[in-house]
């Protein structure tokens, strides 16, 4: 399954977004449901994450990995999560693109799910994810501003 | 388990019983599993196909979408509180004589919804009928003689009524000579 | 009782299932009893690395966990029960639980016993497994293709079996003037019972007796391969069927689920119930067809029919089922030419391994892909040709003097008069109106179909010695006992074991009909391997055509015998005696008679019976078929489509179906419609969908789309009646029929309403979309 999102955060420069996109802190307050996010190894961390997809609801816990990263531009998400209702395999390409209002943070993602989230998550889920992103987006931005502060 | 057992008591069948169970036992289980009452069967884990469907408080109701806690205090007809093997409630009958039952996992449920109907709709037609099996799924039948059994129900079950009429206005009439 | 035979009447099974009064698997309650649970693989391709069960096995009331590796050299593989000639046959061996690879989404990986089923459900989650995951492979043609990942190491790309029958020469097809060609998917379906599949095991100690209640079609062959599996004595081992939710073919098979419940039952020494879920029954329980079918008709302009070269490539999933290999097979391949006279044929098929859930017999098993098949290339011929599809039909039929009639497969049909059953619907449809209304309101825009199939259809298995060369592990004879008491009642036990058909009805019509007693002093007994000595089961519509038949044999000699005590009795010699309504009566003597109770008594007390003879009134018939039945008919469906959202409507449903000698025209009448409505649920609605990584999509009843109430019309049926002179009953089958014309009649008409668009076939089944699309991608638009 192939989900796209984008969203265009208002007057946050490329330099910002990234920065805040790569803080710990601000991560572990903009994950929705983080119950832990930990780092493990330098880009590598594990977390715990609630999940509530329609019928699907569960604990995660997943490694996220980031590699090919070219600050400030782009860098990719691997994300191995397990839980109850079945396994995540995904790969997230998150680019960066500074436009005059401010910068776009475009996210093409190849999910693979088993179990039940395959079984009854599937119909469901590209919208449910759209959304949890979006919520995430949001999250992020009030974290830029408070970035921005410091 | 961590969380306590509740004790749930229900009327059921005209009977009070109760038993103690986790919060989370669904009402199906504790119907059929400490009640013993295993004329309620369950077909699937998804709410879909209704074999489990009872009345609680008059209404039909499928008994997998409701915790036994959430009954608490509710009064339950299942089937086995219809009519006997001796003396079938018409709606029993009807499904018999009409032969609207193969293998029978699915027709206690669809009883009870199909009750549920005529509640509703005492007269429905074929149509309504169909229509209002939408909450139950049969895979013997092919629904047909599902549907000519609640069409019999229904007659016999107005007659039943009409009848029940006339011997009370007949007892009033009676009465009032007596008293007269 | 005379004319019971033939009677609709009410079913003796009834009453107490319509009182909650039934004894389904999951109402057994046994003291003691714990619950087991099968923790089921998530990937469609994994080898196993780890299994850490420690936590499961903490939690309290979790009683055992098993793993594959627990189990090795205890428990043995389940075999499949078909092991089709001739076909190279390779089968990988399924264990109970998976030990170093997981095969499909849905195979065992772990058995969890608890106290509470509640217990077992939770310990799920806490069994933690290290799978490697590996490429999978779904789709049966890209399967056989090379360098694709191998379902079983040692198996060459993935070909379970190759099976050839008949010989159609190149030249009979390059010379045809028509020749008409199409593939056709008939796709993977669920047999989906109302009630899922369940095994409950006690075991004795003391006797060393092991009791299995399981949903089982066939109680017998359950116990003769499981009694394998479990290395138990089949002396030790008994398999009570009970009460069953339906099975359509999905509860033949022997599954490894059964054998577990077995060995824990027995490695712990307390009850163990099992019951599967139904979303996990959509990937633990044995799916239907899944077979490609690349057709060939050639013929002549006039509309001759010369030969059908056919090639059907099955996806039978990641085992061999128990009846699995036979169904793409010898079901299908044999039956390839239906209704017509074709001199030629041949039919090449490949049985393939795939990462999905083994597929197995289902309602039908082979026929409705046979009939699908040449039913929907028939109408393209007609098409093709100009001719009206009855037209062909009719010109190519198997004439009624042809009977008994050899196909060209080398089957031979046992009798038929295949215009009977069409006349009548053409008849009850009113045919040539119904056109003319069609020409009409396709003027208006309106896109109405008509569409036929006029099948026949092998079934009552069958004659053991034909099941010996066809390489089925079974005898398929049947057997009864008809045990008269000294008071006149009786027991009837029967080798076929029903789960919805009725049996208890229609065979104690035979039995009251032979012995002339009421219908209430006949108990029927099924399902049980303790008190049934041997039976091979109810599927392929075999249950009337060979267990009635040993019925109403076995109750034919307790006539005999009851005659001679009468004669006996009566002073009078044997030929003297008539038996009617239940007397034995002397010829042209009023009153020198004895009732049927009374000589009951007298056989059982053998105060006094001729010399010789021994005591009670008791007859048993092993009975063995000479030959298949073949039921036919005629099934019509007329359509509407939408034209702006492709959704179709069935209008009307007519069909006539010819069993044979019909035993309850209600019964056999509810048969037909819910075979019916399982064949247009094929056409319309219901499919399995799985991603290319093999993860089931449809796998809820949220996402299947089993048919509801509201999808049909009020069928119109009849029967006419041809009776078989295979059986003394003269009938046939009729469980499948409906399943089996109904796919091909629903496609027809649908392609009949699209020919303006000139479509020759959309995939089933046929959401709104496809057709939608089909439409707007049809010439003219």
């Amino acid at each position: 399954m192939n989900i796209e999102s984008s969203y265009t955060f208002k007057g946050v420069s490329q330099e910002l977004l990234w920065k805040t996109l790569q803080d710990k802190e601000s991560l572990r307050r903009s994950l929705p449901g983080c119950k832990s996010f930990e780092e493990i190894a330098p880009h590598t961390y594990k977390s715990e994450l609630g999940i509530n997809i329609g019928p699907v609801k569960g604990v995660f816990t997943g490694d996220v990995r980031q590699v090919d990263i070219k600050e400030p531009e782009s860098y990719r998400l691997l994300v191995i999560g397990k839980g109850k209702p079945g396994e995540i395999d995904a790969k997230a390409d998150m680019v960066l693109e500074e436009t005059e209002a401010g910068t776009t943070l475009i996210c093409r993602a190849e999910v693979k799910v088993t179990g039940v989230l395959a079984a009854a998550g599937q119909r469901v889920m590209s919208g449910v994810a759209k959304v949890i992103l979006g919520q995430f987006f949001k999250d992020i931005e009030k974290e830029t501003k408070e970035m921005a502060k410091l | 388990m961590a969380i306590e057992d509740r004790e749930v008591t229900v009327v059921v069948n005209g009977q009070e019983r109760s038993a103690a169970v986790e919060p989370r036992k669904l009402l199906v289980h504790y119907l059929r599993d400490d009640l013993g009452l295993t004329g309620t069967h369950i077909g699937c884990d998804t709410s879909q196909c209704g074999a489990c469907s009872i009345m609680v408080n008059g209404e039909a109701v499928k008994s997998c979408t409701m915790l036994a806690v959430q009954a608490e205090g509710s009064e339950i007809t299942t089937v086995e509180g219809l009519g006997s093997i001796e003396h079938l409630h018409p709606m029993q009958q009807s499904f018999w004589e009409e032969h609207g039952l193969q293998c029978g996992y699915c027709t206690p449920g669809v009883i009870m919804a199909m009750l549920g109907l005529l509640k509703e709709n005492p007269n429905p037609s074929e149509e309504e009928i169909r229509e209002g099996m939408e909450g139950v799924i049969c895979r013997c039948t092919g629904y047909q003689f599902i549907v000519s059994a609640v069409q019999k129900a229904a007659k016999l079950m107005a007659e039943a009524e009409e009848q029940k009429e006339e011997t009370l206005v007949a007892n009033l009439v009676r009465e009032g000579t007596h008293n007269g | 009782m005379a004319n019971v035979i033939g009677a609709s009447l009410k079913r003796k099974e009834d009453p107490r299932l319509l009182t909650g009064n039934g004894r389904f698997s999951d109402d057994i309650q046994l003291p003691g009893m714990l619950h087991a649970v099968i923790l089921r693989s998530p990937h469609a391709h994994a080898k196993i690395k780890k299994i850490h069960a420690e936590e499961a096995l903490k939690s309290q009331g979790v009683v055992a966990v098993y793993t594959g590796k627990d189990l090795e050299g205890k428990i043995g593989p389940v075999p499949s029960s078909w092991l089709v000639p001739d076909a190279n046959l390779k089968e990988a061996p399924q264990y109970p639980l998976a030990i170093d690879y997981v095969r499909y989404v849905g195979d065992g990986v772990a058995l969890i016993i608890a106290e509470d089923r509640y217990v077992a459900r939770d310990a799920l989650d806490l069994i933690e497994v290290e799978y490697e995951v590996l490429p999978a492979v779904v789709h049966q043609k890209e399967a056989m293709q090379e360098g694709v990942p191998l379902v079983h190491g040692d198996i060459e790309n993935n070909i379970a079996l190759h099976w050839k029958a008949g010989e159609v020469a190149d030249e009979i097809i390059n010379d045809a003037e028509v020749v008409v060609r199409e593939s056709f998917y008939v796709q993977r379906v669920f047999p989906s019972p109302l009630e899922t599949r369940a095994a409950i095991g006690q075991y004795d100690a003391g006797s060393g007796e092991l009791t299995l209640w399981c949903t089982s079609q066939n109680p017998h062959i359950h116990r003769m391969v499981l009694s394998d599996v479990l290395g138990i004595s089949e002396a030790k081992l008994r398999v009570i069927a009970p009460d069953m939710g339906g099975g359509f073919g999905g509860k033949i098979g022997v599954y490894p689920d059964e054998a577990l419940v077995g060995y824990a039952a027995r490695d712990l020494k307390r009850p163990v119930k099992w019951i599967e879920q139904r979303s996990e029954h959509f990937t633990a329980s044995n799916a239907g067809r899944d077979e490609i079918i690349d057709v060939e008709l050639a013929g002549k302009r006039d509309g001759t029919l010369l030969a059908i070269r056919v090639k059907n490539t099955a996806n039978l999933g990641a085992y061999l089922s128990t009846m699995g290999p036979g169904v793409a097979t010898i079901d299908f391949g044999l039956m390839i030419t239906g209704a017509y006279d074709i001199p030629h044929a041949s039919c090449e098929t490949f049985g393939v391994y795939t990462n999905t859930t083994p597929t197995d017999a289902y309602r039908g098993a082979g026929k409705p892909e046979a009939t699908y098949q040449i039913e929907r290339i028939i109408d393209l011929y007609a098409r093709e040709i100009g001719m009206d599809p009855i037209e062909l039909r009719r010109k190519n039929f198997v004439r009624k003097e042809a009977f008994p009639y050899t196909n060209a497969q080398g089957l031979l049909y046992d009798s038929g008069d295949y215009e009977k059953p069409l006349e009548k619907a053409l008849e009850t449809l009113n045919y040539e109106e119904l056109r003319q209304k069609q020409r009409e309101l396709s003027k208006q825009g309106k896109l109405i179909g008509i569409g036929f199939s006029t099948y026949v259809e092998l079934c009552g298995f069958g004659p053991s010695e034909v099941a010996g060369a066809i390489g089925f592990q079974g005898g398929v004879w049947e057997n009864s006992t008809v045990r008269v008491h000294p008071s006149g009642k009786v027991t009837v036990y029967c080798g076929t074991s029903p789960h919805g058909q009725g049996h208890a009805t229609t065979f104690g019509q035979v039995v009251a009909e032979k012995l002339g007693i009421p219908m209430d002093d006949i108990e029927l007994v099924f399902s049980d391997t303790k008190s049934i000595s041997m039976g091979w089961g109810t599927y392929g519509s075999r249950s009337t055509a060979v267990g009635g038949a040993a019925v109403s044999i076995a109750a034919d000699r307790v006539v005999e015998k009851a005659k001679k005590i009468a004669a006996h009795e009566l002073e009078a010699s044997e030929e003297d005696i008539v038996f009617e309504n239940g007397k034995f009566q002397v010829k042209g003597v009023p009153g020198q008679q004895r009732t049927f109770q009374e000589i009951a008594k007298s056989a059982n007390m053998a105060w006094n019976l001729p010399e010789g003879m021994e005591p009670s009134l008791e007859a048993q018939s092993f009975f063995k078929p000479e030959n298949f039945v073949y039921p036919f008919g005629t099934h019509a469906a007329v359509v509407e489509i939408d034209k702006d959202t492709g959704e179709i409507e069935l209008k009307r449903y007519v069909c006539v179906d010819d069993v044979g000698r019909v035993i309850n025209p209600l019964t056999a009448e509810g048969q037909v419609h819910g075979g019916i409505a399982q064949g247009v649920g094929q056409a319309l609605w219901e499919g399995a969908v799985y991603s290319k990584d093999g993860q089931l999509l449809s796998g809820t009843l949220m996402d299947y789309a089993l048919p509801k109430a509201r999808f049909f019309p009020r069928i119109e049926s009849a029967f006419t009646e041809t009776p078989s002179p295979v059986n003394p009953l003269g009938a046939k089958g009729v469980g499948e029929t409906g399943t089996t014309a109904s796919i091909a009649a629903v496609m027809n008409a649908v392609m009949d309403a699209l020919k303006p668009y000139n479509v020759k076939d959309i995939e089933m089944p046929l959401t709104s979309e496809k057709v939608w699309r089909a439409i707007q991608d049809g010439e003219g638009n």
